[in-house]
């Protein structure tokens, strides 16, 4: 036994140690050997994975350089992902990450991209301390998303959505489809990003100067209930809940299953954004689909536009870690992306996203992404409002907003509980 | 008579036992029967009918080529045998010795070992996570190799592992079997591995079989550790099916299923050992 | 050979636990100390600069009613679910080791669950309550049943449901291995001496299974106190944050609200929560421990 024992821990050691020679050689690969560097990219945008994989492939045969994607965690938020990567001194060479990190992260970490070539194609980039430090991605928009397909079979006319710009006509409609068999013609979805993020977040974002007015809730002078947005948003929203198929149990209706059933018509309505395509075209889909402005009872224009802009950045690490090549590749594929009828073809085909620059051509995009051009081609986008506490969406999208969906809250008691949060909440310094 | 009697209390006992059994069995493996359903479907029908036997679409088994290419199986599965082995023999040999060293001598340092690796049990693991990457990788540079990680799960399943067999040398060990030894000349190496952990096969297997199950689904640690797609293991690479706004449910089912069938065999290879219970314990 | 010694002493400690105490001191202690140190730090987990902030975080932690509030049902979640997991994980124990036919079966059977982990246990379990569940009840009472996950009682209980069901199997093997240490020869002549089935577990098998017991009390105890997967991947704190337990609290405060330190800082006190819990139930069932 005791031999055996013995035995076996010398295997255990040795075949260790071979390992390490193993994965030692391995890493060193990087940046030396063969005729191109390495660099690994985190994806975010976790729906073009396969996609952005195969072009890695063909990135690499065409210029020499070693792309690596790797998948954003699910598990996790992508700024503790991007803390633990810089935290083990291991950062990938190009990070994709939404707005927000861009500025918790370009002072300490974000290579200066202003002198690069495809700045002068967007506004869309973001700068901090006068570093260009976020590369944009795409253009994504929120709004209400509708089938076409399954309002026409019930009221037998094109559907034109201008036509349901305010609340009563948008009512109108949800009675006619009611009455017309479908029950329950919307679907809500109860994630908090969904509810805080992307719903609640348009009564700032829709505000004349967002900023001042979040300003003003954190400083508690705001007088929420009687704001004439949030009013003229909640209004929606309560009819949105009447006619919810999740109503009983709205607080978790599940994503999966809304899209499917805005997918197939058997709800016509559901509030979301562009990248909801890539679930909905896992199921029976009709092209007969696209998004519009929240319906308000609004005197303003803000009921003809939708809410968004440049969504994921890129930035370039500028630590010690990432070596001049491999910089240098990251600026070039960057590069490649906007200038290059590949890259191009990458994003607005492979991709299916909304260009963020302005030499870019996109005619092959899904119906929901055609939208989002079309209103941003128009100049109908209202700015993303980037600066709202950290936990904002826990906390008034899932304590707050999801109780209200479920009908579990009323307005008055939602109006507290927000000006509550916001007088103990940490802004962001920007 | 009075056997006849006992015989048949016996059979209706068993029966009522064998129906209870039969009744949790099915909630037990209900969601596991789902998995098998499913993994035969694709994406869409999963969502709109999950306990259909077929759906509309029709029957496939295109999700298990799709998941073994997508995740790299073969390489992936290798990697995580060889964690999980390495890892396994090393916790078993090395808290077998660590509680061995604890029942028998009552001294301090014994103690304080033993104390900091019971509340060491308790610390979540997210007080861990970052400190050790910035200690490993920051500093000491060492990620990204299998052996970091090896070295790390046994750190971690050491203080569980010494418990459970200190717990039982404590209690099934007959410390008088051990004296007999010294007296025949045994010292404390020789009794330790030609007599007590001979003894302990039972806890052994239950060990082995708890560490090499949490080493081979483990997500967490391996994700911090080895960051290059060559060395990942099956969980993480499983993780390339699921996305923040698409979930490739068949993949993930397909995929599962592979993964989990080396730690089934495992177990029902071990059982046995388990089962045979202690056959030592007759000396006492 | 002498046996007092400290030179002995130092060799048969070297021996036996010299790489135990190596290891364990590289990976849990050393960066434990340093996760202590983040706590009297703002740092945001991600900047290089980490300043000095002395206790604050722990005043944040002290005044965070969220996390007062996660850490109340963290306690009733686990009373309830340690108790069901440890009553049916020995049941189960009892009922495959009392020789009945298929007992193999049932035994890799019941441990299946164990190797169901992650998104897809959250999904599985998911569609069993939103679907199966509402469906049935809907039929049983004729009317429109809701779904247990999205009432805030029900959320919880619905957690509890899965943690009985992920590790009562688990639990049973510990119990399994203690039913087969205790020695058939005793159980038999318990039986001579008269006694019946049950006199023989509560007066025999159970004294002798302490060991087990003890473990498996400890195990379930921290896992329930520190469970985060099941609750991220069945609930993700739904409806309305009232199913967030401890660990999930602590960890959005350090990851999603950024506060590294206070979360850092609400996970030790978790952690010292956790650890006094333990460690008296561990003290108190090793006192009664038989000693073989």
């Amino acid at each position: 036994m005791k031999k055996r024992l013995l035995s076996l821990m010398v295997v255990a050691a040795m075949s260790a140690s071979l390992v390490a020679c193993g994965s030692s050689e391995g890493g060193s690969s990087d940046g030396a050997s063969g005729s191109g560097v390495s660099i690994t990219v985190l994806n975010s945008k976790t729906e073009i994975q396969t996609q952005f994989e195969e072009m890695a492939e063909a990135y690499e045969e065409a210029t020499g350089v070693h792309v690596e994607v790797y998948n954003a965690d699910t598990d996790t938020t992508v700024a503790s992902q991007v803390a633990t990567k810089y935290a083990s001194n291991d950062p990938y060479t190009l990070t994709m990450v939404d707005a927000k990190d861009i500025y918790s992260l370009a002072d300490d970490y974000a290579y200066d991209l202003s002198n690069e070539d495809w700045a002068s194609h967007t506004t869309l980039g973001i700068t901090v301390n006068d570093k260009l430090a976020g590369f944009p991605v795409c253009v994504e928009a929120r709004g209400v998303i509708y089938n076409a397909d399954a309002i026409e079979a019930i009221t037998g006319e094109t559907f034109d959505p201008s036509s349901v710009a305010t609340l009563d006509d948008f009512q109108a409609l949800l009675d006619e489809l009611k009455a017309g068999g479908m029950e329950t013609p919307v679907g809500v979805l109860s994630e908090y990003w969904s509810l805080g993020a992307h719903y609640f977040a348009e009564v700032y974002e829709q505000q004349e100067d967002p900023d001042a007015f979040v300003n003003s809730l954190l400083a508690g002078e705001a007088d929420l209930g009687s704001n004439e947005k949030f009013n003229e948003l909640m209004d929606t929203f309560d009819t949105l809940i009447a006619y919810n198929y999740a109503k009983g149990s709205a607080a978790n209706a599940d994503r999966e299953e809304s899209s499917m059933m805005l997918a197939q018509g058997d709800i016509a309505f559901m509030f979301g954004g562009n990248w909801d395509w890539s679930v909905i075209n896992q199921y029976d889909y009709t092209e007969n689909m696209g998004i519009m402005p929240v319906p308000e009872n609004t005197s303003d224009d803000t009921n003809t536009k939708l809410v968004g802009g440049g969504s994921k950045y890129f930035f370039v690490d500028s630590s010690d870690a990432t070596s001049d090549e491999q910089r240098q590749a990251a600026l070039d594929f960057l590069n490649w992306l906007v200038s290059d009828p590949e890259g191009n073809a990458f994003l607005t085909e492979q991709c299916a996203l909304v260009p963020a620059f302005d030499n870019i051509d996109a005619s092959a995009l899904d119906p929901l992404s055609l939208s989002v051009k079309s209103y941003a081609d128009a100049g109908k986008l209202i700015p993303n409002y980037n600066y709202l506490p950290d936990d904002h969406m826990t906390v008034v999208g899932q304590e707050i907003m999801q109780k209200y969906l479920d009908e579990a809250m009323t307005r008055d008691e939602l109006v507290t509980a927000v000006e509550e949060y916001f007088k103990t909440a940490t802004p962001i310094e920007h | 008579m009075e056997n006849e009697v006992a015989a048949r209390n016996k059979k209706i006992k068993h029966a009522i036992m064998i129906i209870v059994l039969t009744l949790l069995f099915i909630a037990f493996v209900f969601p596991f029967i789902m998995v098998i359903l499913n993994v035969f479907k694709v994406k869409a029908d999963i969502t709109a009918s999950p306990l259909a036997l077929i759906g509309k679409h029709g029957f496939t088994l295109e999700n298990f080529p799709n998941a073994i290419k997508k995740m790299n199986f073969f390489t992936v599965f290798g990697n995580s045998l060889f964690v999980t082995i390495l890892s396994t023999i090393g916790t078993i040999i090395l808290s077998s010795m660590t509680a061995y060293l604890i029942v028998r001598n009552n001294w301090n340092a014994n103690k304080i070992l033993f104390v900091l690796m019971i509340a060491s049990m308790v610390i979540p693991f997210q007080v861990l996570m970052v400190p050790l990457v910035s200690l490993y990788g920051g500093i000491f540079g060492i990620l990204n190799h299998r052996v970091t990680l090896i070295f790390m799960h046994i750190g971690f399943s050491l203080s569980m592992a010494t418990f459970m067999f200190h717990g039982s040398i404590h209690t099934n060990v007959p410390i008088s079997l051990e004296e007999a030894a010294t007296i025949d000349g045994c010292n404390k190496w020789q009794i330790f591995s030609q007599i007590v952990f001979p003894i302990l096969k039972p806890t052994i297997a239950t060990v082995a079989i708890i560490d090499a199950m949490a080493f081979w689904n483990d997500y967490l640690l391996p994700s911090l550790v080895l960051g290059r797609k060559e060395l990942y293991t099956i969980p993480i690479a499983t993780k390339v099916f699921y996305g923040q706004f698409s979930t490739d449910t068949g993949l993930i089912m397909a995929a599962l299923l592979l993964a989990m069938l080396p730690i089934l065999i495992l177990y029902i290879f071990l059982q046995r050992y388990i089962v045979e219970g202690i056959t030592a314990g007759a000396v006492k | 050979m002498k046996t007092n010694t400290m030179s002995y002493k130092i060799k048969q400690y070297l021996l036996f636990a010299g790489i135990s105490t190596v290891i364990f001191a590289c990976v849990v202690i050393i960066p434990f100390i340093y996760g202590l140190y983040l706590t009297l730090t703002s740092w945001d987990g991600v900047s290089r600069n980490k300043p000095f902030v002395g206790i604050q975080n722990y005043v944040n932690a002290f005044a965070d009613s969220g996390y007062w509030v996660s850490l109340g049902r963290t306690f009733i979640y686990s009373a309830i679910a340690v108790i069901l997991v440890n009553a049916v994980a020995f049941i189960i124990a009892y009922m495959v080791t009392s020789g009945i036919k298929g007992q193999n079966f049932f035994r890799a059977g019941f441990f299946v669950p164990n190797l169901i982990g992650g998104i897809v246990l959250g999904y599985v379990w998911k569609f069993v309550f939103n679907k199966a569940f509402v469906a049935l009840g809907s039929f049983i009472s004729s009317g429109n049943a809701k779904s247990l996950l999205a009432t805030e009682n029900g959320a919880i209980a619905a957690l509890i449901i899965v943690s009985v069901w992920q590790y009562a199997g688990y639990m049973m093997l510990i119990y399994v291995a203690g039913f087969m240490s205790v020695s058939e020869d005793v159980i038999e002549a318990a039986k001579i001496d008269g006694c019946t089935g049950t006199q023989s577990i509560i007066h025999i098998s159970i004294p002798l299974m302490t060991a087990s017991f003890v473990q498996c009390l400890f195990l379930t105890i921290t896992r329930c106190f520190m469970v985060y997967d099941v609750n991220l991947s069945l609930t993700n704190g739904d409806p309305y944050g009232s199913s967030a337990l401890a660990a999930m609290h602590v960890y959005n405060q350090a990851f999603v609200n950024k506060n590294y330190g206070t979360g850092q800082a609400e996970a030790l006190i978790l952690f010292v929560i956790c650890a006094v819990i333990g460690g008296i139930q561990v003290y108190v069932g090793k006192k009664g421990e038989v000693q073989a």
